[in-house]
């Protein structure tokens, strides 16, 4: 009975908890994302050797925030994080196109796996800021996003040293979870 | 050999899943309409139209109506992301085409962007519903006149109909999904599909 009525409080008036990752090669920017989204002030990073968790709180949603370190040795530790998780931010270097097909295997790889089959992929075509800079359509056809085709999936320009498209993004997150995700 | 039992089995008892694209340029409303649809056909709560922001990717519903599954794919409709559909087309069952009806100076973009749609062949056969969107609107003119402006010279061997709808409040959402399922069971491409889908699983 108690159960019952805490799920009608929390449903009222309670934060939405969502789990997501931030993925991507390094260097891509994950968490300068993070740190923008949390703060919103750019701060210097060091490559991520491990892992920074944050709580953003936006939309009434809680975002637990996971940015794992991108090189590629420890890569194959990102799946130690897969469980639970309801949604995936995959950043892209968008100026860094000598990269564009690792970036897209990485990211096809974490779509095969298995306990990341209900998540919702949100991408973010980052360092917009950048010369030479691909756009979001071209980012699409270098990553062949067009082969997902069993769950939700958005891309947004960003920069996250301007502080550009990572709020719509999170808005797109947000709707998307609370409107019954991929 | 059990594999290939239960490939029958499934082939005959599975639910037929349907595959319905939609499509249009942007700001037709093809997000509301899946949002409207999803909120008259399954449990979940559609976002409201407000919350509703451009698409640059893929929105999916998945909803039971008239004992089937009916899996929509709505895809961007900005002029850079239309480069994607056709990576969709080879395995919809069905096209829902949407134009903003109220908004007359963009039926010539709408109308050479469905051109091009009809003309691939890998949409060969599908059942095509043009929805005049936006009925709620000021303006809005009704599908039979937006049938005539269209004029659809090579639709002719194509099942397709019109559908006037609102998909703010609702209008004509119905009957635009029972149309669908109908047209799809009946159509010669579903079982293409399907024989494609059988061969696969066994």
């Amino acid at each position: 009975m108690g159960i019952v009525f805490t799920r009608l409080f929390s449903s009222l008036f309670g934060n939405k908890e969502a789990r997501i990752l931030v993925l991507g090669l390094d260097n891509a920017g994950k968490t300068t994302i993070l740190y923008r989204l949390q703060m919103g002030e750019v701060v210097s990073t060091i490559p991520t050797i491990g892992f920074n968790v944050e709580t953003v709180q936006y939309n009434n949603i809680k975002f637990q925030v996971w940015d794992l370190g991108g090189q590629t040795s420890i890569r194959p530790y990102w799946r130690c994080y897969f469980p639970n998780t309801q949604a995936i931010i995959y950043v892209v270097d968008s100026s860094d196109t000598d990269r564009l097909v690792i970036a897209k295997e990485e990211f096809h790889a974490i779509l095969e796996e298995e306990e990341l089959k209900g998540a919702v992929v949100l991408l973010f075509a980052n360092k917009q800021d950048l010369p030479g800079a691909l756009d979001d359509a071209a980012i699409t056809e270098a990553l062949e996003l067009h082969k997902i085709k069993n769950r939700q999936w958005s891309i947004f320009k960003t920069s996250a040293i301007k502080g550009e498209g990572l709020f719509e993004g999170l808005d797109w997150l947000s709707n998307t979870l609370k409107s019954g995700g991929g | 050999m059990f594999s290939l039992f239960y490939g029958l089995w499934k082939y005959m008892f599975t639910k037929m899943e349907f595959h319905v694209l939609i499509l249009g340029i942007g700001k037709a409303g093809k997000t509301t309409f899946l949002e409207k649809v999803k909120s008259q056909y399954s449990n979940l709560e559609g976002l409201p139209p407000d919350r509703i922001v451009p698409t640059v990717g893929l929105n999916i519903g998945r909803v039971e109506a008239s004992n089937t599954k009916l899996v929509f794919w709505d895809l961007g409709g900005q002029p850079g992301l239309r480069s994607i559909w056709e990576k969709y087309y080879e395995e919809a069952h069905a096209v829902v085409y949407v134009i903003d009806a109220s908004c007359q100076s963009r039926f010539e973009d709408s109308k050479s962007a469905l051109e091009k749609v009809l003309r691939h062949e890998d949409l060969q056969g599908a059942p095509l519903l043009i929805l005049a969107n936006k009925q709620d609107c000021e303006g809005a003119v009704p599908a039979d006149e937006l049938s005539q402006y269209l004029d659809l010279k090579k639709l002719n061997e194509r099942v397709y109909a019109f559908q006037a709808v609102s998909a703010t409040d609702g209008l004509g959402i119905k009957e635009s999904v029972n149309w669908l399922v109908d047209a799809m069971e009946r159509s010669e491409r579903t079982d293409m599909l399907r024989g494609r889908a059988g061969s696969s699983v066994v």
